[in-house]
């Protein structure tokens, strides 16, 4: 062990962190109470009753739309924040510690599977964010262009049928909520199983991975899950010279 | 005997009068509810048509209908029982019964009797579309005051939560009309009405206990009512600026095509299957990868144990 290595750095700053907390409680708000209105019919009488729940049909509405829209607001926080820190260049991108899909990531993904059906007997190295995690961040850009802009829309349809243009009036309103409603659901599909696997079910982060709280990652973690960015922060260290592939379990 | 002797044999009777008089229906009404609060079951007319006998007198009585004698309508039977057929009925009555007598072969006199309370209303009704499906076309299918209403014995207001024409079973009222095929092909009518009604925001919000949001006649006028061909109709046309205008305030005609009868056309239906494509796909991934992932996890536990603590 160097005396260099603190014993944890800081994965996430406290704005993306509050941008987090913002992002899931909207939408579990958002989930719960737009489930009532999809699913209104199904199971009998039990829609109903969980709308009842959240204050009745009104107040679900409003919950809905208030919870969307700051959403809406908390993501485009995020990204002008983005835009703000490489403004400043306090933030560039590098090929081991950015967030954005490579080609690596597709292979990630091969050798992972391979790992998985015994096939290989390495685990796939990240750098700061798995395919698994660029995955989740960039799912939640892909629901905020389909099911946010939607939602406005849907929320707000007076002040969008002045935008829309003429033509696609026929067919636009039944497209936005169809979009709106599906891509909600493959959201909370997605969320159900990915997201709380990956976060929470894991065994090793189980049963939450508190990152989300207190933004820190112990640099034995870092080591483990991220070995590309714990060489490339700590490239002197002995651990880091020797390829430290089969310390994977 | 002294004055408060009096009072003391007198005053409990004064709790007689809180005691509410059960018969509030006339006297006449009464005699008829003898035999027909008993009789069950229907009988044949000589014209080949069933005929409901029985009254259930509880029901009537607490109906809207519940202070009228049964002779009121039914003009025709002012004797008891039944001797006269041939009383006086009013003219207007008789033409409109006239009018109506293929719909109601039993006793068209009492159907057309609505008309000497509600007159406006009734006007309105035979004007409509329901009604001169009738009075024109001597059809048997256009809705009058009973097919909405239920039975005039029986009808509670319309915010009664049994009401069939209230909140709660009005689209279920209209659909068993217009979510009938043989009707709708009968009459050449929009075909998936009561899907597409099911199917809205509007519907939707209406069965999870939404009070603002519009049934049927919120938007096609209940009495009067039109097809969506008239120009006179709420629906037809620009009328629906003012139609939807009366809840979204400065409807326009880029907003008025969002609700609609018609089946979704090719852009939503093929955009729909797409992404429920797109989350099959993405669903079977995430499925297969977590699997897989906790099969390898827990395969590892057990067996490359050791190779983990060397």
């Amino acid at each position: 062990m160097s005396r260099q290595i603190p014993p944890d750095i800081e994965r996430f700053n406290i704005i993306f962190r509050i941008q987090h907390v913002l992002m899931f409680t909207t939408f579990l708000l958002l989930s719960f109470t737009g489930w009532g209105l999809k699913f209104a019919y199904e199971p009998e009488g039990l829609s109903s009753i969980w709308i009842r729940v959240w204050g009745g049909a009104e107040t679900a509405g409003l919950i809905h739309r208030i919870a969307g829209i700051t959403m809406l607001l908390d993501f485009i926080w995020h990204v002008l924040y983005l835009v703000y820190l490489f403004a400043r260049k306090r933030m560039t991108i590098d090929l081991k510690t950015t967030i954005i899909p490579l080609p690596k990531d597709v292979f990630d993904l091969i050798k992972n599977f391979m790992y998985f059906m015994g096939l290989s007997k390495e685990k796939a190295r990240f750098g700061k964010y798995s395919y698994a995690q660029k995955f989740d961040y960039w799912a939640v850009f892909w629901g905020m262009i389909i099911i946010g802009t939607s939602g406005f829309a849907l929320a707000f349809p007076m002040l969008v049928s002045y935008v829309i243009p003429e033509f696609t009036t026929a067919w636009i309103w039944q497209l936005l909520a169809i979009m709106h409603s599906d891509e909600a659901l493959l959201a909370i599909v997605f969320i159900l199983f990915w997201h709380f696997y990956n976060e929470h079910l894991k065994p090793e982060v189980f049963p939450m991975n508190w990152i989300w709280l207190t933004g820190r990652i112990s640099t034995e973690k870092l080591k483990h899950h991220h070995p590309i960015e714990y060489e490339m922060l700590f490239p002197d260290t002995p651990e880091s010279k020797k390829p430290a592939d089969k310390k994977d379990r | 005997m002294s004055f408060k002797k009096i009072l003391i044999l007198v005053a409990p009777l004064l709790l007689l009068s809180f005691v509410t008089p059960q018969e509030v229906f006339s006297q006449e009404s009464a005699n008829c509810l003898i035999c027909h609060s008993a009789m069950k079951g229907r009988l044949k007319t000589a014209a080949g048509v069933l005929m409901e006998l029985n009254v259930d007198t509880d029901r009537f009585q607490a109906s809207v209908h519940g202070f009228l004698s049964c002779t009121d309508c039914h003009l025709r039977f002012s004797d008891n029982p039944h001797s006269s057929p041939d009383a006086r009925v009013p003219s207007e009555l008789l033409s409109i019964s006239s009018e109506i007598s293929s719909k109601y072969p039993v006793d068209p006199v009492a159907a057309a009797a609505c008309d000497s309370c509600h007159e406006v209303i009734y006007q309105k009704v035979l004007g409509s579309v329901h009604g001169r499906n009738i009075t024109v076309k001597n059809q048997t299918d256009g809705a009058l005051c009973l097919d909405c209403h239920g039975s005039p014995h029986y009808i509670t207001p319309v915010k009664d939560v049994n009401s069939p024409v209230g909140r709660r079973l009005q689209a279920e009222t209209c659909g068993r009309c217009h979510g009938d095929k043989e009707l709708n092909e009968k009459y050449n009518l929009e075909e998936n009405v009561m899907e597409s009604y099911e199917e809205s925001f509007h519907a939707r919000k209406l069965h999870l206990g939404h009070t603002g949001v519009p049934l049927c006649s919120s938007c096609h006028n209940a009495h009067d009512i039109k097809s969506k061909d008239d120009p006179d109709s709420p629906v037809f046309g620009k009328n629906r600026l003012e139609t939807c205008g009366k809840c979204h305030e400065g409807a326009n005609e880029k907003f008025i095509p969002a609700i609609t009868h018609k089946p979704a056309g090719p852009i939503p239906y093929y955009t729909e299957k797409l992404l429920i494509v797109l989350t099959m796909g993405v669903f079977a991934f995430i499925v297969l990868h977590v699997i897989a992932e906790a099969l390898s996890d827990i395969r590892d536990a057990i067996f490359r144990k050791k190779e983990g603590s060397e």
